[in-house]
């Protein structure tokens, strides 16, 4: 029972994890200040 | 003392056996995504190229002709067609300026292209177009999805506003990466006249009302690593001329454009520099993490019933049995 009892918590604590973490997803983002370039850059 | 230490370890060698197939299956699909906010620039050039000369109408050879590419996410854009949607969906703005080798303008084809940000499949929302032309893309642009396969995809050509496939032709090395690589070819094809002309006075009207139409065909050839579907490398085969009508005199048709158009090395220096290290972020979702946490798990569960059996060897013969402790080896007294 006490097995058991330890593989749920174990298998609660991952499935929380990961809930939580894709819940939670990357940040979007703001719209990038530069402009779409009309001239030639000189490196990247 | 050795039960509890048994059970605890139990516990973490469940977490990470069941952390594993999590990871893989569940929160990769879910992370791995393009951000919508990403910025991105890329110069190609052909050297040397073939260009009309607007003011004789006559083709020459000039040394270099670069194409500018900027993709530019517009979060919110992306984050209104999601909520139309419902979907994780990015929005680039995009602008290919071709410049002649003074630096001048030849032409710039603005885009915009809407698609799944997991999937990389296109979105038909948010006002997709190529110079202005309402568009619905079908396969792919820009990019291949995350994981890509060794087989053929679609892939959108802007010129002529239609989807055709694109061919897996072999995995090769590319600086130290394997990469698949991917060959288009689009036959001779009537396309429009792009909506900005580079000589003043001269329109897409006043070229279509003299009778002349603008025709295109190319070669594209894409490295793309696989595992974060980036190209690192491209090149295009490109002509495109102009065909009958009164501005050409004499002449059935005149080349505007000839080139071997190919990635600036320092971009693909730094295109494969940045691939790199974003591939390893996609293979610790896919594979390092999962079979790591796989292999830990395994491990702690041999650890957890060593401790065990021990525990059970060291108890004296008229010692009482525990029932959490039978449970674990799975017998029953």
């Amino acid at each position: 029972m006490r097995a058991l009892a330890a593989a749920a918590i174990g298998l609660a604590a991952a499935l929380t994890i990961v809930l939580t973490v894709t819940a939670i997803g990357a940040p979007s983002g703001e719209t990038s200040p530069e402009p779409l370039l009309t001239t030639v850059p000189k490196h990247p | 003392m050795r039960r509890r230490a048994s059970l605890v370890l139990l516990a973490f060698a469940v977490f990470f056996a069941a952390l594993a197939p999590l990871l893989r299956w569940y929160a990769y699909p879910r992370l791995a995504k393009i951000p919508p906010s990403e910025y991105q620039t890329a110069v190609m050039e052909a050297s040397p190229a073939t260009l009309l000369d607007y003011g004789t109408m006559k083709p020459r050879t000039v040394p270099k002709v670069s194409i500018v590419q900027t993709l530019r996410g517009n979060v919110p854009a992306a984050k209104k067609v999601g909520k139309a949607t419902g979907r994780d969906v990015v929005v680039w703005d995009t602008l290919s300026y071709v410049a002649g080798p003074d630096g001048k303008m030849v032409s710039k084809i603005p885009e915009r292209y809407v698609f799944d940000a997991h999937s990389q499949d296109p979105v038909h929302a948010g006002g997709e177009h190529v110079d202005g032309d309402a568009v619905r893309r079908d396969g792919i642009e820009y990019k291949w999805p995350f994981l890509t396969e060794k087989r053929d995809y679609r892939y959108f050509d802007a010129q002529t506003r239609t989807s055709a496939p694109i061919h897996y032709k072999g995995t090769r090395n590319f600086r130290g990466l394997e990469v698949y690589y991917f060959e288009q070819t689009i036959p001779w094809t009537k396309v429009p006249l792009p909506k900005t002309m580079p000589v003043d006075g001269v329109t897409p009207e006043t070229v279509r009302k003299a009778g002349t139409s603008r025709w295109y065909s190319t070669k594209r050839m894409f490295w793309v690593e696989p595992t974060t579907g980036a190209p690192v490398n491209g090149q295009e085969i490109h002509k495109e001329e102009l065909r009958g009508g009164t501005l050409l005199g004499d002449r059935d048709r005149v080349t505007v454009f000839s080139g071997h158009v190919k990635m600036r090395e320092d971009y693909i220096r730094h295109t494969v520099d940045m691939v790199k290290s974003q591939r390893q972020l996609v293979l610790m979702l896919t594979a390092y993490l999962p079979w790591g946490f796989l292999i830990l798990g395994l491990a702690l569960l041999a650890l957890a019933l060593l401790l065990e059996a021990r525990g059970r060897a060291a108890r004296p013969p008229s010692a009482p049995a525990a029932p959490a402790a039978l449970s674990v080896a799975g017998r029953s007294v």
